[in-house]
């Protein structure tokens, strides 16, 4: 069996104070609550605030979803909800269109509507509560205005409401459905991030390193990666947007993969708060201690949760809770016992939730803040992740920075270098996965579970209700809504979209259309697939 | 097949699923087994698929679920009854033991579940096209 890092670092039997004997408390580590924040953001901790303990939820039409989401508040949910949406929505294309109508509803919510998102949040509240919905980025825009939209409605001011529902326009590098230029990707981005920071919305954009390491990426790419992508955006909307970056810092929040290498993987949530820290005073200049704190929420790793014996699944679960828990952060969503097979049933859902109760509540780790730090094991082992990721971050910036990366192919060769090196060593016998190379049983004895599904009538229901339901629109307005957004499309790279956005929006023009129309106004077919025409005269 | 002439395999990932991780691994597994392969990456209708599978004239069809877009599977193999064309088709992917019946019900040859060794998918290549 390697005794290896993930990045293939020789681990030792044991450390001592040799291997940190360069490290200085105040510079390097600092208390919790100080530059730079290797420790934390909160003196006290999770005494101020526990994390956020969530669930990802989203399966079907928005009433299913809606039924979801009131079963995860019962279920104690209530500080946060997380839904994804889609693969049609994630496109985007709508549920009515020919490919739309075959995966409507399929692994998330069709959410390509303000109709939708109206029924989505039927009897659950829009404040008191953070609101993520993730999953796709050119709906970020959408879904921004689905806020607006639904806080008016309501009769609450916009600010009220927190949550993120923006997210990175490099998802579909990592095997995120996006069918959208990253070009247009890019500038919708900095669109819908110029429009949270001027209109002062307590709305977030996750700048994520979970996809990647989903699909194979190693912890020192995603550090310099996650740096990469923030001083590549967040520079954008500084020089191409006169954004003060100080505003900008309360915009991006990162999304961390916890798998099961316990110690490694709280030495790189430790890091990435030091290098973001670093990166904010040195590159930015920030003046605010604020501005030089990362957010940081934790995925718990979907790629470790196996196929076969899914109960083990209860173990790794806990186990990368607890490691997240450690590592400090604002919010847990956890991949859970089916996550190899569905969406989360209601009793892996249950389960989840309460893992991080147990976690949250019975093991004393809410007590003190950073219980590790000073470990001669986990400080060299931040030190050498970070250290590592210095390294990629070059690579990366040598070719020009994080675009100009994904362009010449370099991002998506790390990560498939990677997943294959990961798979030779389950393959080989040098990592061991219980119920998978180890401990194995025969498939007929395998742990039965409840499995949650989408039949391909519930798929064509959602679509044959958008096709009626777009009939009964105000055709007029829609129509004004989406010549304007058209008209603003064609008036530059820095003219921002979002205003005609959210009024296309509240006009009930749908993903498909309103981000097909900015396609077109690019030059580029109105359907992502090209399968179907504009349906407007422009 | 004559035994000089190389196995020659389309590997797709179908419908609106983005996940490609998978289909380039076994790619490249298939490839370092001497095989060629014809990789068509993602968005691939069933049309497409069946449409590149004929033109390419493979010998067997792989594809890489991960986002249970299993209709979309079904579709292909409609299609592929309705254009004459048979070639066996096997999965990979996150797939439930009750679809991966459903789809073998509807003709795939083969599902390989998570974490199936480089070594079973090129072995089962091998004997199912030397039948």
């Amino acid at each position: 069996m390697k005794r290896q890092t993930d990045y293939g670092l020789e681990i030792k039997p044991v450390y001592t104070p040799e291997d940190i004997a360069d490290l200085d408390y105040a510079k390097d580590i600092g208390d919790p609550g100080s530059y730079p924040f290797t420790r934390g953001y909160h003196p006290d901790g999770y005494r101020s605030r526990v994390w956020t303990r969530r669930m990802t939820g989203g399966i079907g039409s928005s009433k299913r979803t809606n039924e979801q989401l009131k079963q995860f508040r019962a279920m104690g949910q209530t500080q946060g909800m997380l839904i994804i949406c889609d693969r049609p929505s994630a496109m985007p294309i709508d549920a009515d269109h020919p490919m739309g109508r075959r995966e409507a509803g399929v692994l998330g919510w069709h959410a390509t509507s303000l109709l939708e998102f109206e029924e989505l949040m039927e009897d659950i509240p829009l404040t008191g509560q953070s609101i993520t919905l993730l999953g796709s980025a050119p709906l970020s825009a959408l879904r921004l205005g689905y806020i607006v939209a639904l806080a008016e409605k309501r009769g609450l001011d916009w600010r009220k409401v927190h949550g993120s529902v923006s997210e990175y326009p490099f998802g579909h590098i990592f095997g995120q459905t996006d069918n959208l230029p990253l070009d247009l990707n890019i500038k919708l981005w900095l669109d819908s991030t110029e429009f949270i920071v001027r209109n002062k919305l307590h709305i977030r954009s996750g700048i994520l390193t979970q996809h990647f390491q989903e699909s194979g990426g190693n912890n020192p790419q995603a550090l310099a990666i996650e740096i990469a992508m923030l001083k590549e955006l967040l520079g954008k909307l500084v020089n191409e947007r006169g954004l003060d970056f100080d505003d900008l810092a309360l915009i991006p929040y990162e999304l961390v993969s916890v798998g099961s290498r316990f110690f490694e993987e709280i030495a790189k949530v430790r890091a990435l708060r030091r290098m973001y820290a670093k990166m904010a005073r040195e590159t930015f200049k920030a003046k605010t201690d604020k501005a030089c704190q990362l957010l940081i929420a934790v995925h718990t790793s979907s790629r470790t949760m196996t196929y076969q014996q899914p109960l083990n699944n209860i173990a790794r679960c806990a186990i990368e809770t607890l490691a997240g828990a450690i590592a400090g952060c604002t919010a847990i969503d956890n991949a859970c016992l089916d996550n190899a097979y569905a969406e989360p049933s209601p009793f892996a859902a249950r389960m989840s939730l309460n893992t991080q109760h147990i976690v949250s509540d019975e093991t004393g780790v809410t007590d003190v803040t950073d219980p590790l730090a000073g470990s001669y094991y986990v400080e060299y082992l931040t030190n050498k992740v970070e250290e590592e990721a210095y390294k990629v971050l070059k690579q990366i910036e040598d070719m020009g920075g994080m675009i100009e990366a994904v362009k010449q192919g370099f991002i998506k060769n790390l990560m498939r270098e990677s997943a294959l090196q990961k798979q030779r060593d389950i393959e080989s016998g040098e990592r061991l996965v219980v119920g998978v190379n180890e401990l194995v049983i025969p498939p007929e004895e395998d742990d039965k579970i409840p499995i949650q599904s989408v039949e391909a009538s519930d798929s064509e229901e959602i679509a044959d209700r958008m096709a009626n339901w777009k009939k009964t629109r105000d055709i007029p307005l829609l129509k004004e809504k989406i010549a304007q957004l058209y008209a603003d499309s064609k008036k530059g790279y820095d003219f921002n979209l979002m205003p005609a956005i959210t009024e296309a929006v509240k006009a009930y023009g749908t993903a498909g259309e309103i981000i097909g129309v900015i396609r077109k106004a690019y030059g580029y077919h109105y359907d992502p697939l090209e399968m179907i025409n504009c349906p407007f005269e422009l | 097949m004559s035994n000089n002439q190389r196995i020659k395999v389309l590997v797709s990932v179908i419908g609106l699923d983005g996940h490609f991780t998978g289909a380039e691994i076994v790619s490249r597994y298939l490839m370092d087994a001497g095989m060629e392969v014809v990789y068509l990456g993602i968005y691939q209708t069933p049309e497409m698929i069946v449409s590149a599978a004929i033109q390419e004239n493979v010998d067997v069809i792989g594809i890489s679920s991960h986002a249970a877009n299993y209709e979309q599977i079904n579709l292909l193999m409609e299609l592929m009854k309705k254009n004459n064309f048979s070639v066996p088709v096997m999965c990979g992917g996150s797939i439930p033991p009750q679809d991966a019946e459903a789809l073998i019900k509807k003709g795939v040859s083969k599902i390989f579940l998570p974490h199936s060794t480089s070594e079973s998918i090129v072995d089962y290549i091998v004997s199912i096209v030397k039948k």
